[in-house]
């Protein structure tokens, strides 16, 4: 608040003032007070009202300095009329009390929508749980089949669990402090989980996985990592081209470690490459297979934001995607 | 012969599971009464204990360091929580290693078998034999009569995949399952060059042909 704009507030009572003063100096004039009186009588006024204002204007602005501090000190914001240095004055107290009241409901509103997000998110967990058992138990009896119904049926099951594990992960990301547990954590241990659980449809896609340069250790949570990873491998078996091969390799930049995931599959359209970790994009490769969610990208991209992870893609039409996921050096952790 | 007991309350995965173990080879005791486990468990004397983390009204991590207080047992558990948290818990408590469901069969075995070793329980047989061929595992050669060839890697799992299942057609997806490993990716490729290489070692100690390639199905020992 400037004194500018305290003043323009104040414009009409300040002019009635200054009406009546003038009206009362008229007054005194025509009735015969002497000049000079009245002269410093105005001045007196004058100076008491200017007075007045400025203290006026001094302490509000204090006043208001001192809310809007603990208002930026404030995580929830919303808590502000509970935190508020009490007031001082009738008026301000009252409009406190409605503050006060406005932001109990919007505090209880926050807290329900809270509560049910964290049950939605428990019960999602839950649930991933509990499918996996039968989800264990049918793969245990595919192993009776013949081969080419096995396998395919171990293919689906392996589609089912994608499916289950992106769930997961997506009610994991709204509250990552809970899981996200960052230890030091060999690459060759990620990519061979990542690998290993993927491994029916890698197969199933003829992909060749080549590895290089895996003998590093980076700082991260070792399930994430292989989910963000997991997904990768996902997708370069999806959209693959002939002779699949993806390349999975490391190098140090620095105290950082870039792992790159390359395959030369059939590539992303330039003008999507800036859409593909958007939820729910799907692309025009996604649209032409089917089957695509448009979620694993963006809970990749959700992921390596807490995680710290860079996470860059280029790709060229027809000749591959290349994915590339920097792990922070341990001191950025 | 070995003994593992399988502590798990879904009764379809409990049944296969024993099924499956029996199928590899070991003598599989499921507990279906879920009172005093570890006593159970201490009268059955196994070799080793495969162990659901989510039984009805028990934790699994209370039961194993029951378990340890009396045994030294190594026990594999088998889980759908997969958090680290609870990973760590588990294995500080005691456990060998730790599972995740739904887990892969061929991955579920090779752990066993690596808790197993550990454990100095030797589970397979140093040597697998199939008319006159020998294959001798922990050496990594083939032997037929006086001659003897060393193996690769990848062409001693093959033949020990085909001696394994003697006189069955395997498909090329099955052996390529079979290879896969946490650190060596098989393709149909390497599986060509594999099967080339490994035919010419078996010529070189006189058993030419004696994996049959059956078109469009497979291969046969």
């Amino acid at each position: 608040m400037t004194l500018g704009e305290f003043l323009s507030d104040r414009l009409v009572r300040i002019t009635i003032q200054l009406l009546c003063v003038t009206a009362a100096a008229l007054f005194l004039r025509a009735t015969g007070t002497q000049a000079g009186v009245l002269a410093i009588l105005l001045l007196a006024l004058l100076l008491v009202f200017a007075a007045v204002q400025l203290s006026d204007f001094f302490r509000q602005r204090a006043r208001l300095r001192e809310l809007e501090a603990v208002l930026d000190g404030l995580d929830q914001k919303y808590l502000f009329a509970e935190c508020a240095p009490p007031p001082k004055n009738l008026y301000e107290r009252r409009l406190f009390d409605l503050t006060r009241r406005a932001g109990r409901a919007m505090t209880g509103a926050v807290s329900d929508a809270q509560a049910s997000q964290r049950e939605y998110r428990e019960y999602v967990e839950q649930w991933v749980h509990e499918i996996k058992t039968p989800i264990t138990a049918a793969r245990l009896i595919c192993r009776e089949l013949d081969g080419d119904t096995r396998r395919k049926l171990t293919g689906e099951l392996a589609r089912i669990e994608e499916h289950v594990e992106r769930a997961l992960f997506y009610a994991r990301a709204e509250s990552p402090e809970r899981d996200c547990v960052i230890r030091q954590t060999d690459l060759v241990e990620i990519v061979a989980q990542a690998v290993g659980n993927h491994r029916s449809l890698l197969i199933q896609s003829g992909v060749r996985v080549e590895t290089e340069g895996l003998e590093r250790s980076v700082y991260t949570d070792e399930k994430w990592a292989v989910f963000i990873l997991g997904q990768l491998l996902q997708n370069a078996a999806r959209y693959r081209g002939e002779e699949p091969v993806v390349t999975v390799s490391a190098r140090s930049l620095g105290k950082q470690v870039q792992l790159t995931v390359a395959d030369n599959g059939m590539g992303i359209p330039t003008h999507e490459l800036p859409r593909v970790f958007g939820r729910g994009f799907t692309g025009s490769n996604g649209r032409a297979r089917g089957g695509s969610t448009g979620m694993g990208l963006y809970l990749c991209k959700k992921l390596a934001g807490f995680l710290e992870l860079g996470l860059e893609i280029t790709s060229e039409e027809g000749r591959g995607t290349t994915v590339t996921l920097t792990f922070p050096a341990k001191e950025a952790l | 012969m070995l003994k593992i007991v399988i502590v798990e309350d879904d009764p379809i995965i409990r049944e296969e599971l024993a099924l499956l173990l029996e199928n590899e080879g070991y003598q599989a005791v499921a507990v279906t009464n879920f009172n005093n486990i570890s006593q159970q468990i201490r009268e059955a004397a196994p070799d080793l204990i495969l162990l659901d983390l989510g039984l009805p009204g028990r934790d699994g991590i209370s039961l194993c360091a029951e378990i340890r207080k009396t045994s030294r047992t190594p026990i594999i558990f088998v889980t759908s929580r997969d958090s680290a948290a609870d990973e760590l818990r588990a294995l500080s408590l005691g456990g060998d290693d730790y599972i995740t469901k739904p887990y892969n069969i061929p991955v579920l075995l090779a752990r066993i078998r690596a808790v197993l070793r550990r454990a100095g329980g030797t589970a397979e047989p140093d040597v697998l034999e199939a008319g006159e061929l020998a294959l001798h595992l922990a050496r990594g050669a083939a032997s037929a009569g006086d001659k003897s060839v060393e193996l690769t890697r990848n062409e001693l799992k093959i033949l020990a995949y085909l001696m394994g299942h003697m006189g069955q057609v395997v498909s090329r997806a099955d052996l390529i399952e079979a290879l896969w490993d946490s650190q060596i990716y098989i393709d149909d490729n390497t599986l060509s060059v594999n099967m080339t290489r490994l035919r010419a070692k078996l010529e070189g100690i006189g058993l030419p042909n004696i994996i049959k390639t059956r078109r469009g199905m497979g291969y046969q020992l």
